[in-house]
């Protein structure tokens, strides 16, 4: 469902040029659960900005379900984040002045969608967050937190679930949590795309990349 | 809805921020607020007291007719008087119903020690030049009672009944002059031929007052009474009332640009602390854009901040100027020449509404440049490193 053929990101740092990815193919079928792994500046991140269309390859081709992406205009590629893609942030990245309600139904708003009040309320308590729909997000611990995201990036039925280090601010315990809960939605079919630093998470994904100095070797 | 409470929220992260931002607007919108009120209840008094005055013009000594409008409103001295004797060249004219002398002057009050305002007239004639005045007592009958105004009375305490010499001549106070709102309650009223004789000057004027029978020709009737009699001047009470409001219009050219002025310096506070705001939350911004909003989604987050920031100050910004408007009142009055009678700030809703909408497009305006910042933020500022 997503097709990179010949990916390269460049980045100008002053006049310098880094090369954050070199030539990436990768193929994403649907319902795959991937994990990539690398070192810290390898590429993890960039590579995620052009899955999730958030940002334009430097070269190379992005296709979503067969339609290549890579030279939409901004409006078009929105329409492709809030029908398609769920983010997941290694910060969480709640909204402090909102409850965990509001902040779920966010992308809803933002794709003028009519909110479901009682289909909400169903995915939060399947989430474990029953007696949190009315808290702020300071009033929840790391795991609550991600949680509340991770539903959030549920909310508009998307096809596929990017992860930028989803449980790098977690304990172990919670971690495990929060791997497990996107586990058994990608039983339910979900396309997961998870970057990680945790080798044990990684190495329980269908397919593992390893990602160094913006090439896979793995 | 939920766009509304992630504003207001948001406004609420930086709550000292906001707070004084909308302080500034508030304080601009409350200056603004009160001018316009002003302006528009000075206006507004000014046709009222037109429209009261019993006396369409008045009769003064050539060369100096604003001192004398002034003079009869104000209550000054200047040491030129017109003779008694033109009122028979006034009162043959066929239009008009009567003239009446009019002698202003100040005197030293034996009793309270001061030196008071003292307004000559033909108390016979009180009731036709004076109708909307009220009583606390009567009008004087005999030369030696007189009416005091209601501020004087107040200030030194007098009653009713109460004795008051001036040059040595005694008067019993027969009425006090209920509070008209305007400078008639700062003088003292005695029948004219007492003061003529007092200063010496038994067929001496300050003015004569002159009413007319039908007002629609009043023009005519003035330029015919200025060729008849030499060595006098006509104001009609709406020349001195236009020649207060040229007084007055300069002030408020003058207070307006202030107000004006000072909403811009606040509006540059919105639009400052909307850029801090905006540059602060660049990552939520990204992260709002990598979910599923749009630039003109986050434009219009950012745009409804920064007017609901001035709508809430200029709300407050109403509300300081009525709740201090007796305040601000009392201020301006001291401040002006000549005020007319009644409340000046009375609370007008549409005056409210057009400061409120004035106000909102100067924080739309401002609201403007750091909107189209935010919009301009890459989702990927959400995920880096
Ligand atoms: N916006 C940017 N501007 C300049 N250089 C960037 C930018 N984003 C990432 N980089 C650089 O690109 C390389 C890859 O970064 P990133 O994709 O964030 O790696 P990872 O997520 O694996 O740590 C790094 O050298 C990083 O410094
Ligand atoms: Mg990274």
């Amino acid at each position: 469902m997503i097709e990179l053929k010949g990916i390269e990101k460049t980045y100008l740092r002053g006049s310098e040029e880094v090369h954050a990815l070199k030539s990436i193919d990768l193929k994403v079928s649907k319902g795959e659960f991937i994990s990539i792994v690398g070192p810290s500046g390898s590429g993890k991140t960039s590579l995620l900005h052009v899955l999730g269309c958030l940002d334009r390859p430097s070269k190379g081709s992005l296709l979503i379900d067969g339609v290549a992406v890579e030279n939409m205009p901004e409006n078009k590629l929105v329409q492709i984040r809030r029908k398609k893609i769920g983010f997941v942030f290694q910060q969480f990245y709640l909204m402090p002045g909102l409850t965990v309600f509001d902040n779920i139904t966010l992308p809803l708003v933002f794709s003028r969608q009519t909110i479901d009040k009682g289909k909400i309320i169903r995915a939060i308590e399947l989430l474990g967050l029953k007696e949190r729909i009315e808290h702020y997000p300071k009033q929840l611990s790391g795991g609550e937190m991600q949680r509340v995201a991770i539903a959030r990036a549920l909310v508009n039925e998307p096809e596929i679930i990017l992860a930028d280090e989803p449980t790098g601010n977690l304990d172990s315990e919670n971690s495990e949590k929060i791997f497990e809960l996107l586990k058994s939605l990608h039983k339910n079919n979900l396309t997961v795309v998870m970057v990680t630093h945790n080798n044990d998470l990684a190495s329980r994904a269908d397919r593992t990349l390893l990602l160094k100095d913006g090439k896979f070797i793995a | 809805m939920v766009f509304l409470k992630l504003a207001v929220a948001n406004l609420r992260r930086h709550g000292t921020r906001s707070l004084l931002t909308a302080l500034g607007i508030a304080t601009s919108v409350a200056v603004l607020f009160s001018i316009l009120s002003f302006n528009k209840g000075f206006s507004k008094g000014l046709a009222r007291e037109l429209q009261r005055t019993g006396i369409h013009f008045m009769v003064v000594p050539s060369g100096c007719p604003h001192e004398v409008a002034s003079l009869v409103l104000h209550g000054s001295v200047i040491p030129k008087f017109l003779n008694t004797s033109v009122m028979e060249n006034i009162v043959a004219m066929k239009d008009v119903d009567f003239a009446t002398p009019i002698l202003v002057t100040q005197l030293p009050n034996a009793e309270k020690f001061r030196v008071d305002l003292v307004y000559g007239m033909e108390m016979s004639r009180l009731a036709a030049v004076k109708p909307y005045w009220e009583f606390d007592g009567k009008i004087p009958s005999t030369g030696n009672e007189l009416i005091v105004g209601s501020e004087i009375a107040s200030h030194n305490n007098l009653k009713k009944g109460d004795v008051l010499t001036y040059s040595g001549v005694s008067f019993k106070v027969s009425g006090i002059l209920k509070k008209t709102g305007s400078q008639d309650d700062a003088f003292i009223y005695m029948p004219v031929e007492t003061l003529q004789t007092i200063l010496k000057k038994p067929s001496g004027a300050t003015a004569i007052g002159v009413k007319v029978k039908t007002p629609e020709t009043l023009a005519k009737t003035t330029d015919e009474l200025a060729e008849i009699v030499p060595g006098i001047q006509v104001v009609t009470m709406n020349q001195v009332m236009s020649s207060i409001s040229n007084l007055a219009a300069s002030g408020k050219v003058l207070s307006l640009s202030i107000a004006i002025i000072t909403i811009l310096v606040s509006a540059v506070g919105v639009m400052n602390s909307m850029l801090m705001a905006v540059f602060e939350r660049t990552q939520e911004i990204g992260m709002m854009r990598a979910i599923g909003a749009s630039r003109a989604d986050i434009f219009r987050i950012i745009l409804k901040e920064a007017l609901i920031l001035t709508l809430f100050g200029g709300l407050s910004g109403i509300v300081f100027a009525v709740a201090g408007s007796d305040i601000i009142e009392k201020f301006v009055r001291r401040a002006m020449p000549y005020i007319p009678s009644g409340s000046m700030v009375d609370f007008d809703p549409v005056l409210a509404a057009a400061s409120l909408v004035f106000v909102s497009e100067v924080g739309i305006v401002s609201g403007l440049y750091p909107s189209w910042k935010a919009a301009k933020i890459s989702p990927i500022e959400a995920i880096k490193g």
